[in-house]
């Protein structure tokens, strides 16, 4: 495969995953809604066991996409050029935005613990949720600005 | 007084009648790396201004310089 047609791909799967990303993070939110929306406490029925599952599978997956650009299945050269250097730091942006976004919280829990006690499965939750989808959605604006105005 | 780096990576690109993409293949990176930095919107790295300005045939300090904001 010529040089210049990993270049097209690599922009090309660039493009696709400033689209995706923000979609991705209103999915992983919306799906926290359904999690809190049941009566019975969460772990109480099997179903519920599968669906804490299939959050923690998905939390994960984001997690490690975030964290190591993602794309493991592409050829090494594509998977370097997708994760050039603008790429980097609007990853760590994204990733410092997430930390900020998880600790404020975790405070705004711990406040309310004072008041209505918080499962500590639900205070989880929460904290991961939204440490993760706001890195998502930082990533996903920045992605999509650089690839603004070309 | 705040600074930032200016650029005149456009314009130089444009009198050597390169695209975006073509920049981008010289140095290694892709297009959005580059319309970034054009656009301001990311600082580069001594090393990624090193490589546009030996991918331009040009001297660094001729495509960026310090100016005030």
């Amino acid at each position: 495969m010529s040089n210049n047609s990993t270049v097209e791909q690599a922009e090309r799967l660039s493009r696709r995953r400033a689209r995706m990303l923000p979609f991705l993070a209103i999915i992983y939110l919306t799906q926290q809604a359904t999690f809190f929306a049941g009566d019975a406490p969460p772990g109480v029925r099997d179903v519920d066991h599968v669906k804490i599952g299939a959050w923690l599978v998905l939390s994960l997956v984001l997690l490690l996409a975030i964290a190591t650009n993602g794309f493991w299945f592409q050829r090494r050269e594509i998977r370097e050029l997708i994760d050039d250097e603008n790429t980097r730091a609007n990853r760590a942006s994204a990733m410092s935005f997430g930390f900020i976004a998880g600790m404020l919280a975790a405070m705004a829990l711990y406040l309310l613990n004072q008041f209505e006690p918080v499962a500590t499965h639900e205070a989880i939750h929460i904290i991961l949720s939204a440490g993760l989808g706001a890195a998502l959605l930082r990533f996903g604006f920045l992605e999509r600005r650089a690839h603004r105005d070309g | 007084m705040a600074e930032r780096l200016g650029n005149n990576l456009k314009d130089i690109r444009g009198e050597l009648g390169l695209t975006q993409a073509q920049l981008a293949e010289a140095v290694g990176v892709t297009r959005k790396t580059i319309n970034t930095v054009e656009n301001g919107v990311f600082v580069p790295s001594t090393l990624l201004a090193l490589k546009i300005a030996r991918a331009l045939d040009r001297p660094v300090e001729e495509i960026f310089a310090i100016s005030p904001d």
